[in-house]
């Protein structure tokens, strides 16, 4: 046995690999290493950061926090953005999410572009006061079966500044069997002027993994991260009559958008249509109705379609659409403000349109 | 052998084509041929790597392994040495261009695992080539290889419409057009031959 | 059947805790081909296509928009409870699309079954014959669908 001749024999294996291997740690420092790249925003902000990154986490890191229901998977589309000098070409990935038009309006996913020289973006104003917030749980309360009201109090930052209608995501953390942390979408139902709370209504979705956290495992005093605030859903600064329509956890962003108005002062002659099945189904009925103290003309509507027969229900039954009229005294100058599904919003803003409130004058708040 | 490098360089391409006549480098071949573009990246890609890797095997060979007499380490160090070039490769594609770094997705590093590649610097081995004569043959098998692989994709856009029986869709008719091309290339067997 | 590797990544995306909390696939130990080949041999003994089922169930879901998030009889025999809740769901399938989060309940009056699907559901019923794996909460019979919405 020539141990010799074998120790020889390794030893030039080990230094092959070894030459290789550092090959292509060279070529990786220098190939793979973009400097500093500025990423100008709207033409009016400029941010320098380490090349190489994607664009959503190069903002990111900036404490520009483009919206993202993935965490930069590529699989949600929700970090759009324009992207008009410097962004290379339309992966892929990219294509399944935008049709011709969006194309050739250079509409990119920030998840998926990375930044590897100096590049030119478009994103809405909005999203430079969106910020990352640490919170804890200061109360949870059951409002149904279902729907839990959770107040937090903000750590740092300590403030947010949103409009009435906004709403944040909730990071929820791998529990259980869940491994992944995700983050979800919940409408803030707290007034703004409360600025270091906020407080979120949240419904049990079945099966959902962030809902499922909050209601069987989140506790007070729990630390949370929290990220906001988003949306352009809000009330406009005119003097038109309002009929808001948002039934089960749509109620959080009209709670909001009504405490907000009571604190400014309002006169405007309001409405609010909230549908449900049986009284099982309603809360802050007593709350929302003492909104009729403070506006010289808001009535709540409160519509049950199956109550139950010991429930002694007093109140309308039936399906909402039906009682609109009853609210209308001036339908060209109405706005309406609708929270929830793409199809209940769908079949509501057609019979509202049919009653003669303007197209232009229906926002709203979609849940997808 | 005395063979002209540059005749082994179009004797690659034609008369012993390292897919048509050898049939080596067959997996990639019948899964990214669906494509022109991609297949043309890819064989771009292969090219690249085979006149390196030859080259560098060649030194390796006769620099290394011969003098340490470690020839029964030859398989091993020839496949380090192409598995390190082709994430070389990886990271070039990567940086100049993103959009054939996606679309090749997993077949950049399984290139590592083509046995054309390995083939070919263990015939360069056999067949005792010179240093210009191994380059020659890396470099003309890596054409040979990219013009294999845009000729199927080229015949299967041109399929796409068409009805094929349901056993043979996929890899089977492919094969089978592997095959015709196969005895289509003898005919070009007259010319030249090097094996 | 044997997973092919495009199959393996929607497998796992099947998993619990990966799209929702429990998964797709129950305590099925079969994989999802497996699933649809079975329950395929059923459904392809009725008269009725993938694509008929899935066309009915999204009538069905249609008309209870008007009840909004209440429940409503379509046609004078089928009551339908629709809840639907904020965010989107997104497929285990590759390039579906995306999904609102809503349960639809069926009530047929007459033979009193009842079935509960999700928007989702839809998709996986028309574009794959999927009805996840037994022992999910969401796991639909196919006989029981047909039944609730067709008699």
């Amino acid at each position: 046995m020539n141990y010799q001749k074998i120790i020889t024999e390794i030893l030039i294996l080990a230094g092959i690999s070894g030459v290789l291997a550092t090959l292509i740690v060279v070529a990786k420092a220098i190939l793979q290493n973009y400097g500093e790249c500025v990423i100008d925003i709207n033409g009016k902000r400029k941010v320098t950061v380490k090349g190489g990154g994607s664009l959503l986490t190069s903002l990111a890191e900036e404490n520009i926090f483009v919206p993202s229901a993935c965490g930069g998977k590529g699989s949600c589309g929700a970090c759009k953005c324009v992207v008009t000098d410097g962004g290379g070409p339309v992966l892929p990935t990219e294509k399944p999410f935008f049709d011709a038009k969006e194309l050739a309006a250079n509409y990119r996913l920030a998840c998926q572009v990375k930044v590897k020289n100096d590049i030119k973006i478009e994103i809405p104003e909005e999203i430079f006061n969106i910020r990352k917030f640490n919170g804890k749980v200061a109360k949870i309360e059951d409002f149904t079966y279902d729907i839990k009201g959770v107040t937090f109090d903000l750590i740092s930052p300590k403030e947010i500044d949103f409009k009435a209608g906004q709403y944040v995501q909730l990071r929820s953390p791998k529990y259980g069997k869940v491994r992944e942390s995700v983050t979800r979408a919940y409408s803030i139902s707290s007034k703004p002027s409360l600025q270091n709370q906020i407080q979120l209504i949240i419904r049990r979705v079945p099966e959902g993994i962030c809902t499922t956290w909050v209601h069987d495992f989140l506790k007070e005093g729990q630390e949370v991260e929290i990220t906001g605030p988003y949306g352009d859903f809000f009330i406009r600064d005119t003097q038109a009559d309002i009929i808001f329509v948002a039934g089960g956890s749509g109620k959080a962003p009209i709670k909001s958008m009504l405490e907000d108005l009571a604190e400014k002062g309002c006169n405007r002659k309001m409405s609010y249509f909230f549908g449900a099945k049986t009284t099982k189904d309603l809360y802050l009925t007593k709350y929302i109705e003492s909104f009729c103290d403070v506006f010289p003309d808001f009535t709540y509507y409160p519509i049950l379609s199956h109550p139950e027969p010991d429930d002694n229900w007093q109140g309308r039954t039936g399906w909402i659409m039906p009682y609109f009229p009853d609210a209308l005294r001036d339908p060209k100058n109405t706005e309406a403000y609708l929270c929830g599904s793409p199809g209940m919003i769908a079949a509501v803003t057609k019979n509202l349109m049919e009653l003669g409130i303007p197209e232009d004058k229906i926002y709203y708040d979609s849940f997808v | 052998m005395e063979i002209s490098p540059w005749i082994l360089f179009w004797a690659s391409i034609f008369t012993s084509n390292i897919l048509l006549t050898n049939f080596l480098g067959m997996c990639s071949y019948l899964s990214v041929s669906r494509e022109v573009e991609s297949s043309f990246g890819l064989g771009t890609a292969v090219f690249f790597v085979t006149t390196a890797t030859t080259a560098i095997n060649w030194a390796v060979y006769h620099l290394i392994i011969v003098p340490a007499d470690i020839v029964y380490l030859q398989y091993i160090i020839f496949i380090i040495v192409i598995a390190a070039f082709v994430q070389l490769t990886e990271i070039i594609v990567e940086r100049f261009s993103p959009v054939l770094y996606y679309s090749l997705g997993i077949f950049l590093p399984l290139i590592t695992v083509n046995c054309a590649i390995l083939g070919i610097s263990l015939f360069m081995v056999i067949r005792d080539y010179s240093f210009i004569q191994s380059v020659g043959f890396g470099a003309g098998s890596g054409l040979g290889w990219l013009l294999a692989i845009m000729l199927l994709a080229g015949i299967r856009t041109r399929l796409k419409e068409k009805f094929i029986p349901t056993g043979l869709q996929g890899a089977g008719m492919s094969l089978l057009i592997t095959g015709i091309m196969a005895l289509a290339f003898m005919g070009f067997s007259g010319i030249v031959n090097v094996q | 059947m044997k997973l092919s590797p495009t199959d393996k990544i929607i497998q796992d995306k099947m998993k619990p805790g990966i799209l929702t909390a429990n998964g797709f696939l129950g305590n099925d130990k079969r994989n999802f081909r497996d699933i649809i080949a079975d329950d395929m041999k059923i459904v392809n003994s009725f008269d009725k296509s993938l694509e008929d089922i899935a066309n009915r169930m999204q009538y069905l879901m249609e008309k209870s928009f008007l009840s909004y998030d209440s429940s409503i009889v379509v046609d004078k025999n089928y009551e339908v409870e629709y809840n639907s809740y904020r965010g989107v769901l997104l497929s285990p399938f590759p390039n579906a699309g995306r999904f609102g989060k809503a349960t639809i309940k069926v009530t047929n009056l007459k033979n009193h079954m009842c079935v509960v699907w999700t928007p989702l559901h839809v998709h996986f019923i028309r574009d794959f014959g999927f009805f996840e794996g037994k022992g999910s909460k969401f796991r639909i019979e196919p006989e029981i669908l047909y039944k609730a919405i067709f008699d």
